[in-house]
């Protein structure tokens, strides 16, 4: 196995020249930016596995950044999993001091901490920018007796152990929250309903498909094959507006549900960032969502463009956070708005 | 000549002592009643230690078997001693290679070497890939025996700087930089 | 008629000289990564895409079909060399596959291997041209009462794993179930045995203890033994004669066969595989007593198992558009972000997309066989390396392989320990084999067992209503009751009969240049 090393080494050499010439195209373009500039690589953090959710945003970014010649200096993706991402999330809060130190998020960063998985919240982190949504989805299979999501809510009235209600993560986390959330907003007990967590939304789905649950929720995109196929019929999506991969299903409020839940992705940094830096990050990724590469991708990944500067994405996060942690309350996970 | 072998009992005992361990913890999980679920997160483990706890039970009073330690390691993949070489091995004396490190008790050698690796995996961020892992090849191929001082250095560095820009430059995995500026 | 038309279409596809060059990169680079323990198929896909971003989207496929095999292939490959399985679907190769290398039979052991997994990806890629559409029922069929089953029957491999003293195999089992244990638990969000320590709150990692128990404690006893025994860089022949290939020919179509159904059910995969074709295979082999010493049989079974299962793993993907295991899940997320959405509609909307896909596997398999029968033995002249070399290479690699996936010192020390753990066991005829089964399948089984009491509302009745189920079920019972009713009838130990002339017989196919 140790012959097989000069090979890599050449390819090493190879993707070194190719990034060195791929660094060198990215100047000029931020010379007039604004008064504060890294001045050393900007490092993404995905505070999860290589592979995962986070660890595709981080990378797309990293990406979109360096070949739209966005950034003077290399981006770097780092991952620091562990802790459903309170150990990447660690590691920012403790370097405040590093401004060129970022990380994806999306909505576990209020979640995590309720539910006491993390010393560290939102609140301990600088928003930066909200750069995408998407829907849940709730679905039954498609010979499933239950007709819409009214016809859902009866039966779960009528007796909450008729409808058991498969999710992609443990109680708690997204998809319990959009279920709770949403049964709650209809007048059930979200106590009572039958969540049973798999282990991610593709086993969830793979479930309801054979039968053995009644229903299913998961997110937009994930569920958009096997709606098309006929095999999972959606009896609605969760956020303010229709899906656009799902354009006949109607949203909780078309049926008379007042609950939206949407699961967003942005970036934030580390805490006590100045306005300048900020400021220069607000205008990097707006500058990212507007290339077409990224516009290519999210529309494959299904997520539709739904951007927030930094002040809105901190005010969006406190209601968000708010919200959460009434629902969690409510199912009874945890015992006040501090979390457990 | 097998360190750190023990008797039945001495093992019965140690996994007595884990399984009570384990138990009193599986006994201060807390019941989850937010929502109801028909098998509690405490249940397995109170099981598994109570089983555990019955096998250390057996495990104790278990005569020693002298020819035991040398075949139910096999399964593991551990594979057995030269006493069953293969005919393609020609079994070349062991006295004919140098040995390995410079300890008599094979115990301190082991501890020292679990040092080294523990020395090594602590410097590793401090450090950096680069500097831990040459000087860590270097010192434990040296200590270990190897006489081609040349070939030893060429191999410490050649290794970990292949290694280290394979991966951080290659993949895109980042590995410790430590205080060198790449 | 059609399908076969579409079928060479895609093979058109495949065989174009540009496609075909990039399937040889993917394999070359997918073997030197997954070569590395811990950088299995799945990161090594992970971290091909930024590369294959941008390419023609069926190129690019073709490419990462080739990554994936050759991670699997390098997997095997230090599996057999080292004793580090980095990944769970390697475990079971390791059992015989490094004894026969310490025996100098390394590239023996690596061409079975090779063999193997061509074979078992061969069987895989057919079967999944046949019955693709038809099984994609199949996988739907399972429930998490099903699933429960399957995992008891899994963990039943204990006893065929468990070495001599069955007591201290079983409390390496339970001691297994319990790491497993560790970290959040999924079903409530409790956390169990993390002492306060959110390094531990997503659980140990497979790779940690696996590593710490199978290469670092085969370090320390290379230590300790001063060095003696063992492969000492003499080496047999690759060449396997006829005899041989017979001998492996009945494992490797079994170990097929039972590797792709079981890599259908999504979420059961090829470790699962593996670990069942190697006990079924030890279980009727007439000389399964030397299984775990370097059997041959012992690295094909589980070989053509995990590799039949990969394959198998694509099912879920391609007819319902659900990854059926971690590592269709990047590939999944790759081919999405290349513009192609793999599900149900894919056969009928985009038919030269999923036969490419289909072909290029085939292809993969066989440049994957093509480029590394010439390479095993360079790959095999490791041993040859001087153990005080050695020694620490295996050590790096190690700390690169759990470094490179986690980022956590912490993880290292975790590591150091599982070590001197793996070491203490192995000193006290502790099996290591019983720990890392009872740590894959001890999470699983907890998980579909509450999963499916929480669907029925605590009624027991769910394992026997339920006919996959009560069929596993009832089949664990005869795995476990057969051996004590043979060894009543013959009223004597039932391994005593043919085991003599096999060993024999083994003496001599290892002898055979």
């Amino acid at each position: 196995m140790f012959r097989a090393r000069p090979v890599a080494a050449a390819a090493a050499l190879a993707s070194l020249a190719l990034a060195a010439t791929a660094c060198g195209t990215g100047g000029g373009q931020q010379e007039d930016g604004g008064p504060w500039k890294p001045d050393r690589p900007i490092e993404i953090i995905a505070p999860a596995a290589t592979g995962g959710g986070w660890d595709t945003l981080a990378r797309t970014s990293g990406r979109v950044l360096e070949e739209g010649g966005l950034v003077d200096e290399p981006v770097q993706v780092v991952n620091k999993p562990g802790g459903g991402g309170s150990i990447g999330w660690a590691y920012v809060a403790q370097t405040p001091d590093t401004p060129t130190r970022l990380f994806v998020t999306s909505p576990p960063i209020s979640l995590v901490p309720l539910m006491g998985g993390s010393t560290y919240d939102h609140e301990d982190f600088t928003p930066i920018a909200r750069l995408a949504t998407e829907n849940m989805v709730y679905l039954v299979p498609e010979d499933s007796p239950i007709e819409s999501w009214g016809d859902m809510v009866d039966r779960l009235k009528e007796d909450p152990r008729q409808v058991s209600i498969a999710g992609g993560s443990s109680p708690g986390s997204m998809d319990h929250v959009a279920l709770a959330g949403a049964v709650e907003a209809a007048g059930i007990d979200p106590t009572a309903i039958n969540y049973v967590p798999f282990d991610g939304g593709g086993e969830a789905m793979t479930q309801a498909v054979g039968g053995h649950v009644d229903a299913v929720v998961t997110g937009g995109s994930e569920a958009a094959g096997l709606v098309e196929s006929g095999d999972l019929r959606p009896l609605a999506v969760s956020g303010a507006e229709r899906a656009s991969t799902l354009p006949d299903t109607p949203t909780l409020r078309e049926e008379g549900v007042d609950f939206t839940y949407d699961i967003w992705r942005g970036v934030m940094g580390p805490p006590d960032m100045t306005d300048e830096q900020v400021a220069y990050y607000e205008d990097l990724f707006t500058d990212m969502t507007e290339e077409e590469s990224w516009k290519k991708q999210t529309e494959a990944l299904g997520w539709t463009d739904s951007f927030m500067r930094s002040e809105e994405f901190g005010d969006f996060l406190d209601q968000s956070s708010t919200d959460s942690a009434a629902i969690l309350m409510k199912i009874g996970l945890i015992e006040d708005e501090e979390g457990r | 000549m097998k360190p750190f072998t023990f008797s039945n009992r001495v093992l019965g005992a140690a996994v007595g002592v884990l399984a009570v361990g384990y138990l009193y913890l599986a006994f201060t999980l807390e019941e989850f009643t937010a929502v109801s679920v028909p098998v509690q997160p405490a249940t397995l483990p109170k099981w598994l230690g109570a089983v555990l706890l019955v096998l250390a039970a057996v495990l104790f009073f278990q005569k020693d078997d002298a020819d035991e330690e040398e075949d139910s390691g096999e399964p593991s993949g551990t594979g057995s001693d030269s006493d069953q070489t293969g005919g393609g091995a020609p079994a070349r004396p062991a006295a004919a290679r140098p040995a390995l490190g410079r300890l008599t008790d094979p115990r301190k050698e082991l501890a020292l070497f679990a040092a080294s690796i523990g020395l090594y995996i602590a410097l590793l961020e401090p450090l950096g890939f680069l500097i831990s892992t040459t000087a860590y090849i270097a010192a434990a191929t040296w200590y270990l025996g190897y006489r081609r001082h040349w070939a030893n250095a060429l191999v410490a560095v050649g290794v970990s700087a292949v290694l280290y820009f394979a991966m951080s430059d290659f993949l895109r995995v980042a590995l410790p930089t430590g205080p060198l500026p790449f | 008629m059609e399908t076969l038309q579409q079928m060479g279409a895609g093979f058109g596809v495949a065989f174009t000289p540009e496609n075909l060059l990039f399937v040889f990169i993917g394999v070359l680079a997918g073997t030197v990564i997954g070569i590395l323990p811990g950088l299995g198929p799945m990161s090594a896909i992970a971290l091909m895409i930024p590369i294959a971003f941008g390419m023609d989207p069926t190129t690019a496929i073709i490419m990462l079909a080739g990554v994936y095999y050759g991670a699997i292939f390098g997997g095997s490959t230090s599996s057999i060399l080292l004793n580090a399985p980095g990944v769970a679907g390697t475990v079971a190769t390791s059992f015989d596959g490094y004894p026969m290398a310490r025996k100098g039979a390394a590239g023996k052991a690596l061409a079975i291997a090779a063999i193997a997994s061509f074979t078992g990806g061969t069987i895989g890629v057919v079967l999944l041209m046949l019955i693709a559409p038809a099984l994609s029922s199949f996988a739907v069929s399972f429930g998490p009462a099903d699933y429960f089953a399957l995992m008891v029957l899994g963990l039943t491999a204990v006893v065929t794993l468990g070495g001599r003293n069955i007591t201290k195999g079983l409390i390496a089992a339970v001691a297994g179930v319990m790491v497993s244990l560790v970290g959040i638990d999924s079903q409530t969000a409790t956390l169990r045995f993390t002492f306060g320590m959110p390094e531990l709150y997503e659980g140990v990692k497979f790779l940690i203890v696996a590593l710490g128990l199978f290469a670092l404690a085969e370090v320390f006893s290379m230590l300790a033994r001063r060095g003696a025994g063992g492969a000492d860089g003499a080496m047999s022949s690759l060449r396997l004669n006829r005899r041989e290939l017979g001998r492996i020919a009945g494992p490797t179509g079994r170990g097929s066969i039972l590797g792709f159904f079981t890599g259908v059910l999504p979420g059961a995969g090829a470790t699962v595989a593996s670990f069942l074709s190697y006990s079924m295979e030890k279980r009727i082999a007439k000389d399964g007593d030397t299984f775990g010493s370097g059997n041959p049989k012992g690295v094909a079974a589980p070989e053509a198992g995990n590799n039949a299962a990969a394959v198998g793993s694509f099912v879920p993907m391609l007819t319902l558009g659900v990854p059926g295991s971690g590592t269709t899940a990047i590939l999944l997320g790759a081919l999405l972000v290349l513009g192609v959405t793999p599900g149900p509609m894919m056969l009928s909307d985009r038919p030269e997309m999923f036969w490419g896909l289909v072909a290029s596997m085939y292809v993969g398999n066989i440049v994957l066989l093509v480029l590394n029968l010439p390479l095993i033995p360079l790959f095999a002249k490791v041993l040859k390396t001087p153990r005080a070399v050695l020694i620490p290479l295996v050590v790096v690699f190690c700390v690169v392989g759990v470094y490179g996936l986690s980022f956590s010192v912490f993880d290292l020390w975790l590591m150091l320990g599982f070590g001197v753990v793996g070491y203490l066991m192995r000193q006290n005829g502790f099996p290591a084999a019983p720990m890392i089964l009872g740590l894959i399948l001890g999470s699983m089984m907890e998980r579909s067992m509450r999963q499916a009491l929480q669907i029925s509302y605590g009624d027991w009745t769910t394992f026997v209503t339920s006919p996959y189920s009560a069929a596993l079920l009832g089949l664990t019972v005869v795995v476990l009751v057969w051996p004590l009713v043979k060894r009543l009838r013959k009223g004597a130990p039932a391994t005593a009969a043919g085991a003599p002339a096999e060993g024999a017989e083994k003496e001599d196919t290892t002898t055979t240049p």
